[in-house]
């Protein structure tokens, strides 16, 4: 099988974000890269795949600037066996970033199954997997939380709201989003990770992979922080007092009610 | 020449040469491990040791009642096996006896031999009551054991009687120098035996006795009475210092491609040479801390698994079949037997022939976690957070230093110009208990006019965990980027409140360039304190048992400084808990433990601190801040919290000082 994952590199969850100068983005510098833990299930889901089925490759694939060859190294130390890296600027929006990976996508010779994560930790639009999925005219499953899998088809087994499931069989080739739940991925071994280091990334400009600035859809301008986080009010007196100034507060301070 | 010589030479050769070609093998063996393990430095100190604790008995004698057995019976056969060579010798040859050294001399060394093989009868029936009646747990059963004591019984009695018979037969000039064999003789002579008669029984049981003594050296190469042999080297290559290093591994040598112990092979001769000198006493059983709360780690039995894991191996070894040697991990040393321990030492320290049981442990990690990715699940992202944030703790490397806001500390980027460096450690970073420890900790060098600084954001997690973890990359990257780090600010002393972060700095960045003077703050303190820098004077007028960390203690041999801390704080009354000093039990966070579930048998933690809160003691003291988590914890699931308080050190002295 020909198993392709698409992963995007995210700041560490830890990070404390500060805006850029010019307030168009984040401000990137000294911020600790990691893979987005998602796309880290859909590495994993592809690796399983691949010990199951004799003579599969794993292709891990990444568009942004220069750095995320860095995150496609961590798909490879996981066991991934070739990487490709889409050149796009950093303020690139999923619809570039889509059709950039879907691009570099149609140039191989065959993809029989696409992984993803169901969402980036950093952006959360959770975009990208169906626009690939879109313009490579494959059927998808998002939130991904079980797989069963066969040559040709996939019965998947999806999380709907309501903490409901639903079961979904699905023709390959498709792509699949992954969520919490799928699976434990795997702590990369030191031979794989030494390895890794020596696996070819391919490098693809946005020329390529047939698109253009042009496709960026979203430019974004004046990010803005979230109020910093107010200290707590204690309401005092007895239950009757407490209950009714918790309502007053929530009704005429919060506005919630 | 008689019958007898040609006899004695045919089996005896028999004896010895089986004898031989079975330590051969052993030697094959262990030669045939391949890690490395350089023992041949510091020749003077090594032989000293060997005369202590070999000769001297030093290490045995730490256990009262059965070190002193174990002494008379090493000793006594010692001056037995001289009466025994000359035996030889002079069944072989007769009038090749030792009578030549001179009369007072001879009667001497057969007096000594006399007493001494009827006090080896005195110490072996104790042995027998300690292990068939006693039953200490940390003996287990042994048939081994019970062969050995009877063929030693029995060449002890024969030895006595032969020399009763002799006496009856012979009259020897020497029988006043018989005292226990004369009492005997005494006894037979009442048999109205004829001189001919006594004589054939001086040879029948002197021949019962050297058969004993050469199925004794048939019988040693294959049992645990190998120690007879093997701890005496053993003792010689012995670790010679406390405080030790794990061992580094060469990431640049492209020729290593087996990270850690997978199998037997992977470990080293002295790994060999430790099995071969278990005699299974049970001593780092009995004080394990895992074994003592359930887990299925006993250091004993992991030693006694490793050696029939080697001998189960032994003919693919031998043959060089390298693709066919069994795994370590096996039914025996499972995974969660590597995983249980708390690397505190114990084992080690109470080890008589200084087996070094936790290197081996660590080797086993290394090849777990290194090549087969396997580790409890919990302890992932306790490495993602080192490699991306340098601390175990989910935390932003950007706020390492928020536990200084407000105390104006500065770090050694904005002012070059301190004497010692603070290096804070994870703990006293992010957890909000040991940020208190560490503003208190700070507040005292403040007091004392220390001229210090930080390094804020640019510290990391010393990797200490990664390591014991078995993770020695991502430990070799963490330990790289801080000697980095503090050689740039050529820093000279280096002071800590935490022994992990002081035991890796001190003992495991000197192969990566790092060499400081390495001061943990018990030892800071306490010389602050005797500089008279610092003077605690408001009354603590408190009961306080103090926890010793392994790290500090048993890894370093400091003991005695926070102590003398403790007693510098006016009023206080400082108790010992049962088990303290080198003998301390383990919190249950040491070995990378901190970050591991303890899904397996009793709480380490739960049992230290019932033996804390049997001293009474109003204050559990510690120096180290994982010791701190677990007590805290201990005192809380105990529900004494509002009763006992869990204070560090540092916390005592500062609030005692103005």
């Amino acid at each position: 099988m020909n198993i392709y994952v698409c992963l995007k590199q995210t700041p560490d969850t830890e990070t404390k974000i500060k805006l850029a100068a010019d307030s168009n983005g984040i401000d990137t510098a000294g911020i600790k890269w990691i893979v987005s833990p998602y796309d880290e299930l859909a590495i994993e889901e592809a690796l399983r795949l691949k010990e199951k089925n004799a003579g599969s490759t794993v292709t891990a694939i990444s568009a942004g600037p220069a750095r995320v060859v860095e995150a496609i190294r961590t798909a490879l130390a996981m066991g991934a066996d070739n990487g490709i890296h889409v050149e796009i600027p950093e303020t690139a929006d999923s619809n570039l970033t889509a059709k950039a990976i879907a691009g570099a996508l149609k140039k191989e010779a065959k993809v029989d199954i696409l992984f993803t994560g169901k969402e980036a930790i950093d952006d959360g639009a959770a975009q990208v997997s169906q626009l690939v999925a879109e313009y490579m005219g494959f059927p998808y499953v998002t939130s991904l939380v079980g797989a069963e899998y066969s040559a040709t088809a996939v019965k998947a087994k999806r999380e709907i709201e309501g903490g409901a499931f639903e079961m979904i069989e699905i023709q390959l080739p498709a792509l699949f989003a992954a969520q919490k739940g799928l699976n434990e991925p795997r702590y990369a071994s030191l031979p794989n990770i030494m390895k890794a280091k020596k696996k070819e990334v391919k490098p693809l400009k946005l020329a390529d992979v047939g698109c253009s600035d042009a496709d960026q859809k979203i430019r974004f301008k004046n990010f803005q922080l979230p109020p910093p986080k107010q200290a707590g009010k204690k309401v005092a007196g007895d239950a009757a007092a407490q209950a009714k100034e918790l309502v007053r507060l929530l009704h005429e301070e919060a506005k919630v009610i | 020449m008689t019958w007898q010589t040609f006899v004695f030479i045919a089996v005896a050769g028999a004896a010895f040469g089986y004898s031989g070609y079975r330590f051969t093998l052993l030697y094959k063996m262990a030669k045939a491990h391949k890690a490395k393990a350089y023992r041949l430095d510091r020749i003077y100190e090594r032989i000293l040791t060997a005369i202590a604790n070999v000769l001297g008995q030093k290490a045995v004698l730490r256990k009262k009642a059965a070190g002193i057995m174990h002494a008379t019976i090493f000793w006594g056969f010692i001056l037995i096996s001289v009466g025994t060579l000359e035996q030889f010798l002079s069944t072989i040859y007769q009038p090749a006896n030792f009578e030549f050294i001179g009369h007072s001399a001879y009667s001497a060394l057969v007096f000594a031999q006399d007493i001494f093989t009827f006090a080896i009868l005195l110490a072996l029936s104790y042995a027998s009551y300690r292990r068939y009646i006693i039953r200490p747990e940390g003996l287990g059963k042994s048939r081994d054991a019970t062969i050995v004591i009877c063929m030693t019984s029995s060449l002890m009695v024969a030895i006595l009687l032969m020399n009763s018979f002799l006496i009856l037969g012979e009259d020897p000039w020497f029988k006043d120098a018989l005292p226990v064999s004369s009492v005997l003789a005494g006894v037979f002579s009442g048999l109205s035996l004829n001189a001919d008669t006594s004589q054939i029984l001086h040879g029948v049981f002197k021949w019962i006795h050297m058969l004993i003594v050469l199925g004794f050296a048939v019988y040693i190469p294959r049992s645990k009475h190998l120690h007879l042999v093997a701890a005496v080297p053993n003792t010689f290559f012995r670790s010679l210092d406390r405080a030790k290093g794990i061992k580094t591994i060469n990431f640049e040598d492209e020729a290593v491609t087996q990270y850690g112990a997978a199998k037997i092979t992977d470990l080293s001769w002295k790994d060999a040479l430790d099995y071969y000198s278990c005699t299974e006493c049970g001593r780092c059983q009995d004080l394990c801390p895992a074994y003592n709360t359930q887990k299925p780690l006993s250091p004993k039995a992991l030693i006694m698994d490793l050696k029939d894991n080697l001998y189960r191996n032994k003919e693919k070894i031998l043959a060089g079949k390298e693709d066919e040697i069994t795994p370590i991990i096996d039914e025996n040393v499972t995974e969660d037997v590597i995983w249980a321990c708390t690397s505190c030492r114990a084992c080690e320290i109470a080890c008589p022939v200084f087996i070094e049981h936790t290197d081996k442990i660590f080797e086993i990690r290394k090849n777990l976690v290194m090549m087969e990715s396997k580790f409890p699940a919990e302890v992932q992202s306790v490495f993602k957070n080192m490699e991306t944030n340098a601390t175990p703790w989910a935390f932003s490397s950007a706020d390492r230093a928020q536990w200084a806001d407000g105390l104006s500390i500065k770090t050694a980027a904005e002012d070059q110009n301190f004497d010692v460096l603070l290096w804070v450690g994870c703990a006293g970073a992010y957890d909000e208990r040991n940020k208190k420890v560490m503003r208190a900790f700070a507040s005292i060098l403040k007091k004392a006019g220390v001229k210090f600084a930080i390094l804020g954001t640019e510290e990391q997690c010393t990797g200490d965990s990664a390591r014991r973890i078995g993770n020695e990359y991502l430990f070799q990257t963490l330990a790289k980027s801080n000697v980095e780090t503090l050689n740039r600010y050529n820093v000279k002393k280096v002071v800590t409140a935490c022994p992990h972060c002081f035991n890796t700095i001190k003992n495991e960045y000197g192969v990566f360039g790092g060499n400081y003077d390495v001061v943990h703050h018990s030892e800071f303190i306490a010389q602050l304190i005797a500089e008279g820098k610092i003077k605690p004077s408001k009354a603590v007028d408190e009961t306080i048992t103090f926890h010793d960390s392994c790290y500090m203690g048993r890894w370093n041999n400091v003991y005695q400084e926070p102590r003398d801390v403790l007693n510098s704080l006016p009023s206080a009354r400082v108790v010992e808990m049962s088990q303290n000093h080198d003998q301390s039990m383990c919190c249950g966070a040491g070995g990378g433990r901190m970050w591991m579930e303890e899904k397996i048998g009793a709480r380490i933690n739960d049992k230290r601190t019932e033996q804390a809160l049997a001293t009474k003691a109003g204050v559990i003291a510690s120096s180290c801040p994982f010791c701190l988590t677990m007590l805290g914890d201990g005192v809380k699931t105990k529900d004494m919290a509002d009763k006992v308080r869990v204070m560090d050190i540092a916390e005592l002295i500062d609030q005692s000082t103005s």
